[in-house]
This record gives C-alpha cells, sequence and structure tokens, in this order.
C-alpha cells in the first residue's frame, strides 16, 4: 500500500518535472537570442567592409579608445549640462505657464491657439531657423532641447490643474485660504500626477531634440560625436554613441518613473473621483 | 393676485442685475481671435522693421508661398516626401503589427525578440540617421528605414500590450467553439486589441514625420527637410517658413485623421480597458 503510494507521488513528481518548459527561464532564452545575434554580427560584420558595417569586438575595443582618451567623458558631460539647462528651464516656464492656464481661462483662451499650432510643428523643422538666431554653440542647444521638452509638461499641467476636483478648492476656500495658499497647497499637489506624466514623456523628447541640435550644429557633444564619426566612416565609434545615448534614454526615462512613484503615490485614487 | 409694485419693483431689479456686466470669461472665443490676429498684426508690424534674413512676416510669408506653389518645386518635394513617408510608415503598421501580435501570443517570440525591441526602442532613432545614411546612400532607402524606425516601435509595443489584456476568457469561449489559431488571431485577437494598436498608430505618425524631416534636412538632397536646409542657408526666411508651416498642418490633418479612424474602428475602448 505504501509502496503503491509512493510510486504514485513518484509519478506525480515526475510529471511536474516535466511539466517544467523552458518557458520557465525567459532569461536563459533572452541570453541565448542576444549571444546568438552578436555571434552572428561578429561573423557577418568582419566579413563586411569595416568603413559600412562594424563588428561587437571592435565596437569594444572603440568604446575602450574612446573612454581611455577622456573624448566620452568630455562629450558627455558637455551634452548633459545642455540637458540639464534647457529642460530644467523647460520644466520650470511649462509648469508655470501650465499653472496659469490652468487656473484662468482667459489666459487659456488667448495663449491655447499659439500653443497648439506650435506643438503641431515639428520642432526639427525650426532648428535651422534657431541656428540662424542663436549661432552654433551652447545656447542653440539649450532653445531646442526647451522646445522639444516644453510642450508636454505644459500641456500635462494645464490639464492636471484642470481635473482638480472643484469640491477640494471649495474645501480650501471654505478654510479662507487665500489665492495662493490655494493654488499652492491644494492645486498643485492634486496637479502633481500629471505634471510628472508630462516630465517623462518630455525627458525622452528632450534627449531627440539634444541629438538633433547636436548633430546639426555638429561641434561639441554626443551628436557631434556622431556627425564626425560618420563623416570620418568610423563606424565602431558611432556605434559607441549610439549605445550610449540609449542607456542614458534608458536611465533618464527610469529615473523619471522612480520620481514619479515616489511623488504620485496617489495618482490611482485621484483619477477615481 | 396682482403684483405689488414692490414686487414690481424687486423683479425689475433682479432683471437688471442679470444683465451681467460685460465680463471677459463669456466671451472665449473672441478672445481667442483677438489673441490670433493680435499675434498676426504684431508680426506683421514688428517683423518688418526687423533685418529680413533673421525674421520675415506674414504677408511676405504668403507671398513665398504663392510663388512656391506657383513654381510647383514645392508640391514636387512635397510629393516626394510624402511619398517616402508613407512607404516607411506602412512598413512599420505591417512589421508593428505582426511582431506585436506573435510577440503577444507566443512566450517564445516574445523572449527571443523582446531584448532587440527595448533596446532599440529605448536608443533615440534620430541618432540611428548618420548610420541609416551610410548604409542606405542619401536617396529614399535611407529616409524610408528611418520612417520606418521611427513609426514601428510605438505600433509594435502598443500591439504586444494589446494582445497581452485580452481576457484569457475570450480566447478560451473561442476554443470551446472549436475555433483554430487562426480564427483565433483574426476574430478575436485582432478585434480585442485594435484600440491599443490604434493608439500606436497615432503615436507613429507623429514620430515617423519627425523621422522624416531630420533624415531629410540631414541627407539635404530632396524632400521639404532639404527646403528647410536650402531656405535656411540662403537666408530666404520667408520660404523657409512656407514648408514649416505645411509641415505643422500635415501634423495635424494626420493625427486629426487617425483619431477619427480611432473612433470609427475602436468605439468601445473605454469598456474594453475596464476589463
Amino acid at each position: 500500500m505504501a509502496a503503491h503510494d509512493e510510486q504514485i507521488i513518484a509519478d506525480l513528481g515526475l510529471r511536474r518535472e516535466s511539466a517544467r518548459s523552458l518557458y520557465d527561464y525567459p532569461n536563459v532564452i533572452r541570453a541565448l537570442s542576444v549571444l546568438c545575434f552578436l555571434i552572428a554580427w561578429e561573423i557577418y560584420g568582419r566579413r563586411v567592409d569595416p568603413l559600412l558595417l562594424t563588428y561587437p569586438t571592435a565596437v569594444v575595443q572603440a568604446a575602450f579608445a574612446l573612454i581611455t582618451s577622456g573624448e566620452l567623458r568630455r562629450q558627455m558631460a558637455d551634452s548633459l549640462t545642455t540637458l540639464a539647462l534647457g529642460f530644467g528651464a523647460s520644466v520650470i516656464l511649462g509648469v508655470g505657464l501650465g499653472l496659469v492656464m490652468g487656473r484662468s481661462r482667459i489666459a487659456s483662451a488667448a495663449l491655447e491657439p499659439h500653443i497648439n499650432a506650435l506643438y503641431a510643428t515639428p520642432q526639427v523643422a525650426l532648428t535651422p531657423l534657431l541656428m540662424m538666431w542663436f549661432g552654433l554653440g551652447f545656447t542653440v542647444k539649450a532653445v531646442v532641447i526647451f522646445l522639444f521638452a516644453f510642450f508636454p509638461i505644459l500641456i500635462n499641467t494645464a490639464s492636471g490643474v484642470r481635473n482638480v476636483s472643484a469640491s477640494t478648492i471649495e474645501v480650501g476656500r471654505a478654510y479662507l485660504a487665500s489665492r495662493t495658499q490655494i493654488l499652492f497647497k491644494v492645486v498643485f499637489p492634486a496637479a502633481v500626477p500629471f505634471i510628472m506624466a508630462g516630465i517623462r514623456v518630455a525627458i525622452g523628447r528632450a534627449i531627440v531634440g539634444m541629438v538633433v541640435a547636436e548633430l546639426f550644429t555638429a561641434i561639441t557633444g554626443l551628436g557631434a560625436m556622431l556627425t564626425l564619426y560618420g563623416n570620418l566612416f568610423e563606424t565602431a565609434k558611432m556605434f559607441v554613441v549610439v549605445i550610449v545615448l540609449g542607456v542614458l534614454g534608458v536611465v533618464l526615462v527610469r529615473a523619471t518613473q522612480a520620481l514619479e512613484r515616489r511623488m504620485a503615490r496617489w495618482k490611482e485614487t485621484e483619477r477615481a473621483s | 393676485m396682482a403684483l405689488s409694485t414692490l414686487e414690481q419693483q424687486a423683479l425689475a431689479e433682479l432683471d437688471l442685475v442679470r444683465q451681467k456686466p460685460f465680463r471677459l470669461v463669456d466671451h472665449l472665443g473672441l478672445v481667442r481671435w483677438v489673441s490670433v490676429f493680435g499675434a498676426i498684426l504684431l508680426w506683421e508690424v514688428f517683423g518688418r522693421d526687423v533685418n529680413p534674413l533673421f525674421l520675415s512676416y506674414p504677408s511676405a510669408i504668403a507671398r513665398a508661398a504663392v510663388q512656391l506653389v506657383g513654381a510647383g518645386q514645392f508640391t514636387q518635394q512635397a510629393l516626394n516626401s510624402l511619398q517616402v513617408y508613407f512607404i516607411g510608415l506602412a512598413g512599420a503598421l505591417v512589421v508593428g503589427i505582426v511582431l506585436g501580435l506573435l510577440m503577444g501570443r507566443y512566450r517564445l517570440a516574445e523572449y527571443i525578440l523582446d531584448p532587440f525591441v527595448y533596446a532599440l526602442d529605448a536608443t533615440p532613432r534620430v541618432a540611428l540617421i548618420p548610420i541609416l545614411l551610410l548604409w542606405f546612400g542619401l536617396g529614399a532607402p535611407a529616409k524610408i528605414a528611418v520612417v520606418f524606425l521611427s513609426g514601428v516601435f510605438p505600433v509594435l509595443m502598443n500591439t504586444f500590450s494589446g494582445v497581452r489584456t485580452v481576457s484569457s476568457g475570450l480566447v478560451e469561449v473561442g476554443r470551446a467553439y472549436g475555433a483554430g489559431e487562426g480564427k483565433i488571431f483574426t476574430k478575436i485577437i485582432m478585434p480585442a486589441s485594435l484600440p491599443f494598436i490604434m493608439a500606436g498608430v497615432r503615436l507613429a505618425v507623429g514620430r515617423a514625420l519627425i523621422g522624416i524631416i531630420t533624415a531629410e534636412m540631414f541627407a539635404a538632397v530632396t524632400g521639404l527637410g532639404a527646403l528647410l536646409v536650402r531656405y535656411s542657408s540662403a537666408l530666404a526666411t520667408d520660404k523657409f517658413f512656407v514648408p514649416v508651416i505645411f509641415l505643422a498642418l500635415l501634423g495635424v490633418i494626420l493625427t486629426r485623421a487617425v483619431e477619427y479612424l480611432e473612433k470609427r474602428f475602436a468605439p468601445w475602448k473605454e469598456t474594453e480597458r475596464a476589463l
């Protein structure tokens, strides 16, 4: 009897064992997939003209060369300074103007046509004009980044402010809060989830703006490295820059997502009301 | 009971009160028009005083637009851009939807492809433009590749998450009625994830437009982006604004068109999301 039971348990165990499939190890499949791709690239890439396509080991070598010479660090610092300045300005102005537009229907009606028109214009198209106005230096890059990032923040802030429930504001009034107190203690905190969502969209666009501005001005920054090495046909170094930009994008978007979660924890409940 | 004079007096006063004094809030449409015309007027007056190399003014832009369209050059470049744009976008839609469906339905496909999809999606696509120009030359193939890469990821990611949210109950009902895998795809999964797919298409339309302009500006040979570079290098600011305005209108029209399609094909979006 007991032996029979054991048998059954063993059978069950066996069956459970066999039910474990490859799908339980998704990371193994992912790693294999990436590895196969890299090996295929390495083999194929070595056969192709190095002016056109490079291969992974060459990219790694190029990365070392760019890091040890300090060039990558210098250009990255340059790009990030511009990004911080342009993005910072767009956050401050976007949130400020968004608050005004959300609270005042007159301001909103007066500004909305212009904002919508500018937002609809692909900002890339304005870069040549901006280069004419601001030259090729730091200023034009900061302005392009600003223009790319400004509108999502502005539009989200304004709609966040409009979404603040009237009863919250009335409670504030009932407790005799002044207009500024209502703005900063009631409206602003309630709109934070929307503002953060706008900032998350804006950071991705700001990076695009940074690359575009640097590609065209082609003097300093990561985008300029792309243009430079593209003209020199140093494909391996171009890939290094592309990978750095990809990592930068992921890190910055993740950082804003983490900030969003921290600052806007009540998002879901707020939206339900 | 006739109203006493006192009551009539009170009513008249109330009516007077109801006839509110002029308030700006009641005339928002007026504010809007005044703002737009005021801005155009200011631009016209102010723009004429500025060096025309740096800033143009509305009437000069209108004149330039008539001239450019009349010469046929603008139309030709615009058609060139649009052709490339739609070919690239169509490719992005087909590949994005197919890969998204596969990745959403089959875990093996998901695990094999998602490292690449996430990596490429995170990379700013504009950064790939110099490489793509190196590979495909300065002509149409490079631009199609840029439009494709700009548009494919929003569609793919949205289709993927759309398929993932299709309730398994729907699929099981399909199975219970003996539907094959093909039927389940076309009759259940596709329609159920359509709202997501359309949202992805809406994103893709805008991004692809940015992609093609950047590529054309960088290659500077054909298309509207090349016109932008040419006119700005020639310091013909009035002509420069013509493609800019055209592109803005194009962006609005395309987005509106997709929104219209979205409403037509996927009106059940809101209820579906509640699942």
